[in-house]
């Protein structure tokens, strides 16, 4: 099991602190780019965080919430691309905002998700029997309630809202950050260069800062991009169920929520949104398998 | 590497299921993985508990709204009684538990009818469309993955390809609005604005409400699903002892079925038993979109409501249920592959 993860040869002392298998930066780049699945996912990502980064900067094209009684169901024309709502309020506007609150919920959430989490998996993987056991038979605990609802009951005990949302979010991913990251390191924990690195007498902290995490970050920064598509969908689920923050927050699970009744008469107030969601869910989900691709090489082919 | 799946959950390295020699063995490996269920889902129901009771105010007094102020003593102490929300935390967990075990699960805070008889209403429901769900996630996951893998490139590959970024991309609810605006609007057909028929009273109706729901939820699990048949069939293929069977000069569905696809199948198994968990948590969703009676409403309205009787019950459902499944998968993985049986 350990044979596979052995890093470099250790000839000379210096190679000891090189912890990370991939080559320098920019060779990941390249290969990220390379592959099919990350050059999309990473179109679709900038695509999606510019929308966020112009709503955020206050650039919509109209204050989202402006509401136009004469411009009602407006089907998308020049002054209003994406059309407006049955208020009369700028879809574009509302959609940009939307992605931008989206990606903060989903940020703020994949950062709690992957900081408890990842530290979890360390500890689970690195310290001693105890420990780990407490830990995973915790992690099973949450792994038996599916995600969405771990999210679901978080938010009923805490109210709707834009950081209750969020930590609804973060528990609900935290056991998979859990489980992805305590494998390898359990793996690399009998790996040459760890042993090598307890021999010389490191301490633990050293270890675990220099000579595990650096290892396991490529799986992280994976998965992180992973749980960013699944936290754009589960916060849209909240909100399309009506447990997202209040409005006037703008939402795009609302927003498609409350176009279906309206979608047979004005498509544009479902398409829009829906579009919105499916972009940031697919962007994500490839720059994950693309950052997979690239990291590890034997996938890469696939 | 198996794929993950649409709540990107890492597939487990393999069977759970240590299994000794003969029998006895087999049946020794299930009591073992039925106590760890036993042990998993108290402590579930502990974290589920634990985390509704932070819920801030006491539910009764936001379910009688202004009125509370009306209660004499008694009357509030009677009713923090009967629903069981003034006793101290260890109490009301314990007495939850004993009334699970007994099959009363208490009162439900809005409608004041008995939890159990909720439950026992949209159980019914939920099950007829998570299995559906599967079964359709499974065939179309299955077919195109099995198929796509014989020719890569060709025609079913690339059609199965778009299944599954569509699958995994769109969200459920977006697929089951646009459903529901197409049918309902161009062809003014909506089989759920009839009352929800059973399947023995009215199975006719009873396939059409549950038909469109089933197919909403089941493209993320088949796509997830055609992904790892797809990945698992190419590793079997270039196996030797395919090979062999072709140059035995068995025929073509022989090989693809029985030498081909049962060697690929133990992946395809543990990505089902990970996909049901997506399958449950999209229930709560899709019976919202096609108001299908089942948990999962009663769930979401449960939690506008406040109403945490119901609540955690539902919760501990889902979660019985999933790990319950997941468990039947590790002894499934025994009954397909002789060679965890005998290892």
């Amino acid at each position: 099991m350990s044979g596979a993860v052995v890093g470099p040869v250790l000839s000379a002392p210096g190679e000891l602190e090189v912890a990370a298998p991939t080559a320098n930066r920019q060779s990941l780049a390249r290969a990220l780019w390379r592959s099919t699945n990350g050059r999309i996912g990473l179109v679709f990502v900038g695509v999606v965080v510019a929308a966020a980064l112009a709503a955020a900067l206050g650039l919509t094209p109209y204050n989202p919430q402006f509401e136009n009684p004469a411009a009602l169901l407006h089907h998308p024309t020049w002054v209003h691309p994406f059309g407006t709502d049955q208020f009369g309020r700028d879809i574009l506007s509302l959609v940009l905002d939307g992605i931008a609150i989206s990606l903060e919920i989903a940020c703020l959430a994949v950062l709690i998700a992957g900081v408890i989490g990842t530290i979890a998996g360390v500890v689970a993987g690195f310290l001693g029997r105890w420990t780990s056991a407490v830990i995973m038979r915790v992690t099973d605990m949450l792994f038996a309630i599916p995600a969405i609802l771990l999210a679901l009951i978080v938010v009923a005990a805490l109210g709707a809202g834009w950081l209750n949302s969020a930590i609804a979010i973060g528990v609900g991913y935290i056991p998979i950050f859990v489980r992805v990251v305590r494998g390898p390191v359990l793996a690399l924990r009998e790996s040459g260069y760890v042993l090598a690195g307890r021999v010389l007498g490191f301490s633990r902290r050293r270890i675990i800062f220099r000579h595990i995490l650096p290892n396991v970050a490529g799986i992280v920064a994976v998965q992180t991009s992973l749980a960013l598509a699944w936290s754009v969908l589960a916060e849209a689920s909240l909100s399309f169920l009506g447990l997202g923050p209040p409005p006037p927050t703008a939402s795009l699970g609302e927003m498609v929520s409350e176009a279906g009744s309206l979608a047979a008469i004005a498509w544009w107030t479902l398409a829009f949104p829906s579009i919105a969601i499916i972009i940031a869910v697919i962007g994500f989900n490839l720059l994950g398998d693309g950052l997979r691709d690239a990291i590890d090489p034997r996938t890469r082919n696939r | 590497m198996t794929d993950e799946g649409p709540a990107g959950a890492a597939a487990p390295a393999g069977p759970d299921l240590e299994v000794a020699h003969g029998r006895w063995g087999l049946l020794l490996g299930v009591t073992r993985r039925f106590g760890t269920m036993v042990l998993t889902l108290f402590g579930v129901s502990v974290i589920i508990f634990l985390v509704l009771r932070l819920m801030p105010g006491n539910a009764l007094t936001s379910a009688l709204g202004v009125s509370a102020g009306l209660l004499s003593h008694a009357q509030r102490v009677a009713l923090d009684h009967y629903y069981g929300v003034g006793e101290p935390v260890v109490q009301q967990y314990s007495s939850w538990l004993h009334a699970v075990f007994t099959g009363n699960l208490g009162v439900s805070l809005s409608s004041r009818t008995s939890v159990a008889s909720l439950v026992a209403t949209a159980l019914p429901v939920t099950f007829e469309l998570a299995i559906a769900a599967m079964l359709l996630g499974l065939l179309i996951g299955v077919l195109f993955g099995v198929f796509g893998a014989l020719h890569p490139g060709g025609v079913v590959d690339v059609l199965g390809q778009g299944v599954s970024v569509v699958g995994l991309g769109v969200p459920s609810f977006v697929i089951g609005t646009g459903v529901v605006t197409f049918f309902a609007s161009i062809f003014h057909y909506f089989p759920s604005s009839e009352t929800f028929a059973g399947l023995l009273s009215d199975p006719w109706l009873n396939i059409q409400q549950i038909f469109f729901p089933a197919l909403a939820l089941s493209l993320g699990i088949a796509a997830a699903i055609m992904r790892t048949t797809r990945t698992s069939m190419l590793e079997v293929m270039g196996q030797n002892y395919v090979r062999t069977a072709r140059g035995k000069g068995l025929s073509r569905r022989t090989v693809i079925w029985k030498h081909l696809f049962l060697n690929a199948f133990i992946p395809v198994l543990t990505m089902s038993g990970i996909q049901l968990g997506y399958l449950l948590g999209g229930t709560v969703i899709v019976e919202q979109i096609f108001v299908l009676p089942g948990l999962g409403r009663l769930l979401v309205s449960s939690i506008t409501d406040q109403d945490y009787p119901v609540v955690q019950s539902v919760t501990l459902i889902f979660a019985a249920s999933f790990v319950a499944v997941n468990m039947l998968v590790d002894v499934l993985y025994a009954v397909v592959d002789p060679r965890i049986r005998s290892r």
